[in-house]
């Protein structure tokens, strides 16, 4: 294998780990809105993320609710499948489209119980994933929109690693569970702070250290958990 | 005359087949949990898991500047820890003795070997992970949409889940810590339900008087939660089977 592993979950196995796991390997190109499980569907296939990102989003009564976590070339999406449950508990959707590996659940259960080395290092990632979890608790607690927007922008760069990406109103609402007034007063602000641009549904980050300063702790927090894992 | 205490109080070592319980038993050390123990401080280093056998554990998510909200309790249905063995170094997490009671407790690398071993014990912890994930989620999902008042309903029924009785002993002020919100904002919830006949609240006693209404009241976050941790425990076809067999 010639090209760098891009998924760092991945990259981090032992090389013969993952030589092995390879075949299973199918390159996709994640489409942006695509659902690749609902709440409650069994997951049939787990996705290592490249170059693209997915969304793990709660639905309430009926209605998306807020996400929950966000899945890019750090990670993996399909967790609960090493936790013993074989039905995805939210719904995940692609937010941005680009590259991703995907492989047969049946075949990465396989997989795992064959390997220890695969097996820690999911089980850290899915650690770093519960601090994600319960960060986005205590933020959606504690600070105010505008933060929380700043916040959410620059997890969406750096997964990305772009900071031009497509992002409606109606989207973020569900991101950050607030109405979509709501995102528009906090977007507008950020603009207003020459931060970001926002229009017709397109982002495009101006300043990064301005964004870094006008988020709140929780960006640090959470960068620092991914750090550790993939250390 | 003293209760008798047995490892199987806890529901995870319980659920083990009896010569996974056995090798462990002789490492699992009766320890006291105090109300208001910190079992781990934020940041701080972990060296045992606990498996309670009563009382109630409170998980906190310890924001930068010092506030901090639960995220999610842990009674003798689970165990506190999860960090030790998903490999995960410190945590902003602080874990509070928020009711009374015993746990069984493991060291560090005791559980680390026995997780390593794969088997039951490895499934069990996997599959609580799974449970409290969901915990952990619905909190957020439920800070985020639902009133004071009903997440007071939910932290409630959550608690008395993990209780013996109807009674809870707490202060209006630990409630707010708990949830992270404003004392007067407890009050004002818990006068409501009082006022209606679902509880009785004084000088730092909870006695729920009518448990249906209350379920009525609450979120779906509660529900949720609840069917999670019922399915973790609902027995397993393979289970069923090899005890069959």
């Amino acid at each position: 294998m010639a090209a760098a592993i891009q998924n760092s979950l991945l990259a981090a196995l032992p090389r013969k780990s993952y030589l092995r796991l390879a075949p299973g390997l199918a390159p996709v190109e994640l489409v942006f809105g695509e659902v690749l499980y609902e709440a409650g569907d069994p997951i049939r296939d787990v996705y290592f993320p490249t170059q693209s990102l997915v969304s793990l989003l709660t639905v309430v009564e009926g209605h998306l609710a807020l996400e929950v976590g966000m899945v890019g070339r750090e990670g993996m999406v399909g967790v609960p499948l090493v936790l013993g449950a074989d039905v995805s508990p939210v719904r995940a959707l692609v937010q941005g489209a680009g590259p991703a590996l995907k492989m047969d659940a049946q075949r990465f259960r396989n997989e795992l119980n064959a390997s220890p080395p695969l097996q820690r290092e999911v089980q850290r990632y899915i650690y770093a994933m519960m601090v994600q979890i319960s960060q986005t608790a205590g933020c959606n607690r504690f600070h105010v929109v505008e933060a929380r927007l700043a916040r959410w922008l620059l997890m969406t760069r750096d997964r990305m690693r772009s900071g031009h990406f497509r992002m409606t109103h109606e989207f973020l609402s569900h991101m950050l569970g607030v109405r979509r007034v709501g995102v528009t007063e906090a977007a507008s602000a950020l603009q207003r702070r020459k931060l970001i641009e926002y229009s017709r549904g397109s982002i495009n980050i101006l300043d990064d250290r301005g964004l870094e300063a006008a988020c709140c702790s929780c960006y640090q927090v959470v960068n620092g958990m991914h750090e550790t894992a993939a250390a | 005359m003293q209760a008798r205490r047995t490892p199987t109080q806890n529901h995870l070592l319980a659920a083990l087949p009896a010569a996974e319980l056995m090798r462990l038993a002789p490492h699992l050390e009766p320890v006291p949990l105090p109300l208001g123990a910190v079992i781990y401080e934020s940041g701080g280093a972990q060296d045992y898991v606990y498996f309670p056998a009563s009382g109630i554990v409170s998980l906190l998510y310890v924001m930068n500047d010092g506030s901090a909200a639960e995220i999610a309790v842990v009674g003798n249905e689970g165990m506190v820890g999860v960090a030790l063995f998903m490999g995960g170094g410190t945590t902003p997490s602080r874990a509070v003795v928020q009711s009374a009671g015993r746990a069984w407790r493991l060291d560090a690398a005791r559980i680390k070997a026995e997780f390593a071993r794969g088997g039951a014990l490895q499934r069990l912890l996997l599959r609580y992970t799974q449970a409290l994930i969901t915990q952990m989620t619905q909190t957020a999902v439920c800070n985020r949409h639902h009133v004071l008042e009903q997440q007071l309903c939910r932290w409630l029924l959550l608690s008395l889940d993990r209780l013996p009785s109807n009674r809870l002993v707490m202060t209006q002020q630990l409630i707010a810590n708990m949830l992270g919100v404003r004392h007067e904002g407890v009050t004002e919830a818990a006068g409501r339900l009082q006022a209606e006949g679902l509880i009785d609240y004084r000088r730092g006693r909870i006695r729920v008087l009518d448990r249906a209404k209350l379920e009525k009241r609450v979120c779906e976050c509660y529900g949720v939660v609840r069917r999670e941790c019922d399915r973790l425990f609902a027995p397993a076809p393979a289970l069923v089977a090899a005890l069959a067999a």
